[in-house]
């Protein structure tokens, strides 16, 4: 069995493997084309859009309009704490669908298709990576205007408006690397459909989202402070109200560098698992 | 790059293996086609046929045994395969919530070609395959036939030299399978390479110029339709009675004719008797009917169909004969 392997992929075929591996500039091209491919169905079907963008303007009419008056914290009104949470937890809940949608080509035809073109593998799933970079993007757009009519400022001008959409499509790409990996380790499309927001679910609600850590419980004080979102929530409010926004930045930083790297190479490992 | 060595074969495959699990899909396989040549891989479900395609389209990694395409082994060269193979899978390999002409020039982009030459082949090829007026709507819209025309020029746009076609025409009808065929043949005409599998035995006896019977992950024969024939056996003569009674018929033959030689179909009203005599034997069985009074509507002399050598080829191949 060793020695069948041995035998079948040597170090001078191995060597000859990676002679013809496509590099990165052509990883760069099939990306875009993919993602292109990607946009171009999101212009056909607009449909496709309501989820990542209503749910947004939703969520955030709804909880804002509910919890506005019921709580206050220092320093501010509360929706000017509130909001910055809400468009986070949007973003966290947008992000499965990019596994969802690579599951769910991964057994079709066309996956094979692309499995017999002479293209980037990996370009399959960094051209939907990107094209919901996209998505994030105008979702963030569309919050902050939202956000806008409901009271929000950013004092911060067109920096910190910049700063909050950069913020949203990082953090949400990022999140959709991982989705990518998860929904590709489960494998199975029905599956994934349920199992996928679970993580989630915790992930946007024990953090600094409707409150600052030190008011949650004691047990959920730690997750909450170590919790990307509370993070990523920091430096919208920060953009938002002004003040320090180095330390929770960073910390948002490595986030979304562990977040987007790890998964996504043992991702890339898991779709290139044939030849 | 185009060196005799390199371009001599199409497909070259010795001793292929392949599990799943404790499942053995292929046993040993070797198969060889040659260039500019149609060849058929034909066997019943569960056959491994698929699995072999997918092994030399470098879908799946064989466990043992090499492969090559065009020479380039598909372990250590898969890129290089993919370069010059064009695969139509058994599932269409489309978008279907895009237009026919953004899949053909996607899969052509991906395949290399640049923005201007994958425009111009994804039109010049909607037009060879009746599809330019369908060409600006969504593949949700085609029916089946349309899908697997845009299917197989989709496999063509990068002017594949070997064109690898998984079950091409289960679930056609026959017009739209007809005219796949024509296309096909137009193909070979051309000088495309094929290998297909099928389970339409007539198809690999029509079409194809050579025939590869895989039958519990092993090639049981190869050659020409005809060949596999004639191996198969000796011709038939075929007989339509004019009424009922098949096996009475059969029964007052027995005492000239050898009873295994003879077959009845009561519901078809045929009687075969295999023609150890050739025309001889259908002038035998035409007086021995006339002497005995029963009505003939029809009697001739064939060749066995293909699904007769079919039987007669795969009916001593069980697992427990072939394994090793």
């Amino acid at each position: 069995m060793t020695e069948a392997r041995i035998t079948r992929v040597g170090p001078s075929r191995l060597a000859e493997q990676q002679r013809e591996r496509p590099g990165p500039g052509r990883l760069a091209r099939d990306s875009l084309l993919i993602a292109g491919r990607y946009l171009r169905v999101l212009r056909g079907n607009p449909g496709r859009l309501i989820y990542p963008l209503l749910q947004p303007v939703l969520i955030l009419g709804l909880f804002v309009s509910v919890l506005e008056n019921l709580a206050s914290v220092p320093g501010g009104p509360y929706r000017q704490f509130l909001i910055p949470g809400v468009m986070i937890q949007n973003v966290v809940l947008t992000a499965p669908a990019t596994g969802l949608a690579l599951v769910r080509d991964a057994d079709t035809g066309l996956a094979d298709r692309f499995r017999s073109l002479p293209m980037s593998r990996s370009a399959v799933l960094t051209g939907r990576c990107l094209s919901d970079a996209v998505v994030f993007f105008i979702q963030a757009l569309v919050m902050i205007g939202v956000a806008y009519l409901l009271g929000f400022r950013v004092h911060t001008g067109l920096a910190g408006i910049a700063g909050t959409v950069a913020v949203a499509v990082a953090f949400g790409t990022a999140l959709g690397v991982t989705c990518v990996w998860l929904a590709l380790l489960i494998r199975d499309v029905e599956t994934a459909e349920r199992a996928l927001f679970f993580p989630f679910i915790p992930l946007a609600f024990v953090s600094s989202a409707y409150a600052p850590v030190g008011r949650l419980a004691g047990w959920l004080q730690p997750i909450a402070r170590v919790n990307p979102v509370s993070s990523a929530a920091q430096v919208l409010r920060a953009l938002a109200n002004g003040g320090p926004v180095a330390v929770p930045a960073l910390h948002l930083a490595a986030w979304i560098a562990v977040l987007a790297i790890v998964p996504g190479v043992l991702a890339v490992r898991r779709w290139q698992s044939s030849p | 790059m185009t060196n005799a060595d390199e371009t001599e074969l199409a497909i070259e495959a010795r001793g292929v293996e392949k599990s799943f699990g404790s499942v053995q899909a292929l046993r040993g396989v070797d198969l060889t086609v040659r260039p500019g040549m149609l060849a058929a891989l034909l066997g019943p479900n569960g056959a491994g046929k698929t699995t072999l395609v997918r092994i030399i389209a470098t879908l799946l990694c064989q466990d043992g045994g090499t492969v090559r395409v065009l020479g380039r082994d598909v372990l250590a060269r898969p890129y290089a395969v993919r370069s010059v193979i064009g695969l139509t899978g058994q599932y269409a390999g489309l978008d279907e919530a895009l237009p026919g002409r953004d899949n053909l020039v996607l899969i052509g982009r991906l395949a290399g070609l640049g923005r201007r030459q994958a425009r111009q082949r994804a039109a010049d090829l909607a037009e060879r395959f009746g599809l330019a007026a369908a060409a600006g709507r969504s593949v949700r819209t085609y029916s089946g036939g349309m899908r697997r025309r845009l299917d197989l020029a989709a496999s063509l746009m990068n002017r594949p030299a070997l064109l690898i076609l998984d079950e091409p025409t289960t679930g056609l009808d026959p017009g739209s399978r007809v005219e796949f065929w024509a296309a096909l043949r137009e193909l070979r005409e051309a000088g495309t390479t094929m290998l297909l599998t099928t389970q339409y035995l007539e198809e690999a006896d029509r079409f194809a110029d050579a025939v590869h019977v895989l039958d519990h992950g092993v090639i049981i024969a190869s050659g020409a339709a005809a060949d596999l024939k004639a191996r198969a056996g000796t011709q038939v003569v075929d007989v339509l009675l004019a009424g009922p009674g098949a096996a009475a018929a059969a029964a007052s033959l027995g005492n000239r004719i050898a009873p295994s030689d003879l077959h009845a179909d009561e519901a078809s009203r045929r009687l075969t008797v295999v023609a150890r005599d050739g025309i001889g034997t259908l002038l035998t069985t035409a007086r021995l009917l006339q002497a005995d009074g029963i009505g003939v509507a029809d009697i001739s002399l064939r060749q066995p169909s293909l699904d007769e050598a079919f039987l007669a080829l795969t009916s001593g191949t069980q697992p427990s004969g072939a394994s090793r």
